[in-house]
């Protein structure tokens, strides 16, 4: 009688933070299970017990040094709540400008040095070679434009911050500094060529897209809620809005919900074999209230982008698919709309005579016990929660961030690819590359201020019941 | 003579003690009386982002903290444009951006690696009495090496 296997691929490579997939076959070597393990652990939500709350945007932002201008303006968002006030105009237009060039660079990241492999090479690439120098070697122009879309956003947060990597600049109240006249004419001066590359790897893009029929009927393609914020007017927003949940017809379930009563619709569920809690939409449980968020789910619930450009681009995404575009692989496009949409709105805000007001941070003492703050990060919708007490201390905290409302959609997405692709009866590089390809469309964010030390090989195994490896193969 | 543009770029972890001396020399250098064309820049880790500025210098000088040698000892040489063998782009070196810059941008810059050995590497942002001990001189050769590169090609 034949054995029930098990592959693992562990790690899980080009994604932000340390994962492993493990594959379960059934006695005819077919894909019966599939999860997605989170192994690293990072705690902060007790750590910061006992803080001053005014310390909250600072450490929060050390979570993760890919994104954390998005733990910043969450963390700022909940003090702003914490004091009660309401921050100067242009503050939040600031605030608004520094998570925006941080999605930028953030996505641009995700397309240009994680996914490109799989998209410029294909999935079956030689494993040695399905890195930034097949890239590299293949397309120097994309290469090119990636290094200079992720410098654009990254110098804007440089020059509104003092520094790329966890800056301090937004405080509870609004912003430390005001914009330079400098600062900002420097900017502006590099929006066109932005634009350009924006533009440019779109129509790529989408060229290149039509290669992967196959995949984009298998990466997770099925029915499930999308989640993001949206102005009243329905207008796609990265700082501050609504919240609005849509179904796979496309459909508005839920709009108009407060963000800062996330608890009343948002539960999270622990599984034993990950540290990755799953969000689900309260009203239709566990675990069918699965939903997504991030680029694809905003793209999908939004009325419009409010920009020129990216709204003629989201009239063309959301022909895709009838209903809601439900593929993840479409996330890339998704990814690329929202570039476009923060480069043209960047570019209105630095024409905004308010934005060099020197006006830019409100100051008082506590005046709640309780705050909430929310905003769309890259990944999806970011919730900072804080409780301190009467001297200001933090008594308790919870944050619920975009990688583990996408966690459900993760988890079916690998089973519904591996069902599709793996046969375990023979184990090819590219079968694997592309469950782990459906992870990368989410563009995970496990912790990018966790290094692992030494050279991290991918090692994939098939075992048999008493644990011995029936085969393998290795990465480089 | 013209100054040719000189990048010196410091990398390292600042929140890692020895680890982040390359931001100290940094800091010390930006107080000195540069030559024009000078330009630093402090980065925690290489990233292939950085081929842009290196493709656009004339020479460039790395600093970083060396973990293993004799503590305080500092070390220097040029440096190749050579090919990661990672995949990883955690994993960049001076000569893997060398090669980018080489690569992508038909650029290859004269290039100089100085390093100073740390002893400790554990969280905190002071650095060890050796390397405190050690530093003016690590920015001296700095400094005499921005000055070479100004006079005559440096001894690659």
């Amino acid at each position: 009688m034949a054995e029930k296997r098990t592959i693992v691929i562990d790690p899980v490579t080009r994604i932000e933070g340390h994962a492993k997939i493990t594959l379960h076959l059934d006695e005819q070597g077919e894909v019966s299970d599939a999860r997605f393990h989170v192994t690293q652990f990072r705690g902060f939500e007790k750590l910061c017990e006992g803080r001053p709350f005014t310390e909250m945007p600072s450490l929060m932002a050390r979570i993760c040094g890919i994104c954390p201008v998005s733990h910043l303006v969450a963390s700022a968002k909940a003090c702003d709540a914490l004091l009660a006030v309401r921050i100067p105009p242009a503050a939040r237009k600031l605030r608004r400008m520094f998570n925006m060039a941080q999605i930028v660079q953030s996505h641009a990241l995700s397309v240009f040095h994680l996914s490109s492999p799989d998209l410029l090479l294909g999935m079956d690439a030689d494993p040695a070679k399905s890195n930034l120098w097949g890239v590299f070697e293949r397309d120097p122009q994309l290469a090119r434009d990636g290094i200079r879309l992720r410098q654009f956003g990254q110098q804007i947060i440089e020059r509104l911050g003092g520094k790329r990597i966890h800056p301090a600049w937004v405080v509870p109240g609004g912003v430390s500094a005001p914009l330079s006249l400098e600062d900002r004419d420097a900017i502006l001066a590099t929006v066109p060529e932005a634009l350009a590359i924006a533009v440019r790897t779109l129509a790529w893009f989408k060229k290149t897209a039509s290669g992967f029929r196959e995949e984009i009927t298998s990466f997770g393609n099925f029915p499930s809620l999308f989640m993001g914020t949206v102005k009243e007017d329905g207008c796609i927003t990265f700082y501050g809005g609504q919240i609005r949940f849509g179904d796979a017809s496309g459909n508005i379930v839920a709009d108009g919900l407060d963000a800062t009563r996330y608890f009343d619709y948002l539960g999270e569920k622990a599984e034993p074999w990950s540290y990755l809690k799953s969000a689900y939409y309260k009203p239709k449980g566990y675990p069918d209230g699965m939903y997504r968020v991030g680029p694809l789910a905003r793209l999908n619930v939004v009325d419009r982008c409010g920009t020129e450009r990216a709204d003629q681009e989201l009239a063309e995404f959301k022909e895709l698919q009838r209903g809601a575009v439900l593929s993840s692989f479409h996330y890339h496009q998704a990814r690329l709309i929202e570039i476009l949409c923060c480069i043209e709105a960047l570019e209105q805000l630095l024409n905004d005579s308010e934005i060099l007001s020197k006006h830019v941070r409100a100051e008082a003492k506590p005046n709640a016990l309780e705050g909430v703050g929310a905003s769309e990060a890259p990944r999806g919708t970011l919730f900072h929660h804080y409780k301190i007490d009467e001297n200001g201390l933090v008594r308790w905290a919870n944050l619920i961030i975009a990688t583990g409302q996408n966690n459900l959609a993760m988890n079916r997405s690998i089973l519904q690819v591996a069902k599709h692709f793996v046969r375990g009866n023979e184990l090819l590089p590219g079968m694997l590359n592309r469950v782990e390809a459906v992870i990368r469309t989410y563009d995970p964010c496990l912790s990018c201020s966790t290094h692992a030390l030494g050279q991290m090989a991918l090692r994939i195994q098939l075992m048999d019941t008493e644990g011995k490896v029936a085969a393998e193969v290795a990465r480089p | 003579m013209t100054a040719q543009r000189i990048l010196i770029l410091a990398y390292g972890n600042p929140l890692r003690c020895d680890d982040g001396l390359a931001w100290r020399a940094a800091e010390e250098l930006s107080h000195l009386d540069l030559p024009n064309g000078v330009e630093i820049i402090t980065r925690h880790q290489l990233t292939p982002e950085l081929a842009l500025p290196v493709s656009q210098a004339g020479t460039v000088l790395f600093i970083d903290a060396a973990q293993h040698g004799v503590p305080g000892e500092i070390r220097s040489g040029p440096v190749k444009p050579q090919r990661s063998s990672s995949a990883f782009t955690h994993e960049f070196s001076a000569g893997t951006i060398l090669s980018l810059a080489k690569e992508l941008y038909s650029a290859c810059p004269n290039a100089f690696a100085i390093s100073l050995c740390g002893e400790c590497f554990d969280h905190g942002e002071t650095l060890s009495p050796k390397v405190e001990e050690r530093m003016p001189q690590l920015v001296d050769q700095v400094r005499e090496l921005i000055q070479a590169a100004n006079t005559s090609p440096l001894p690659l």
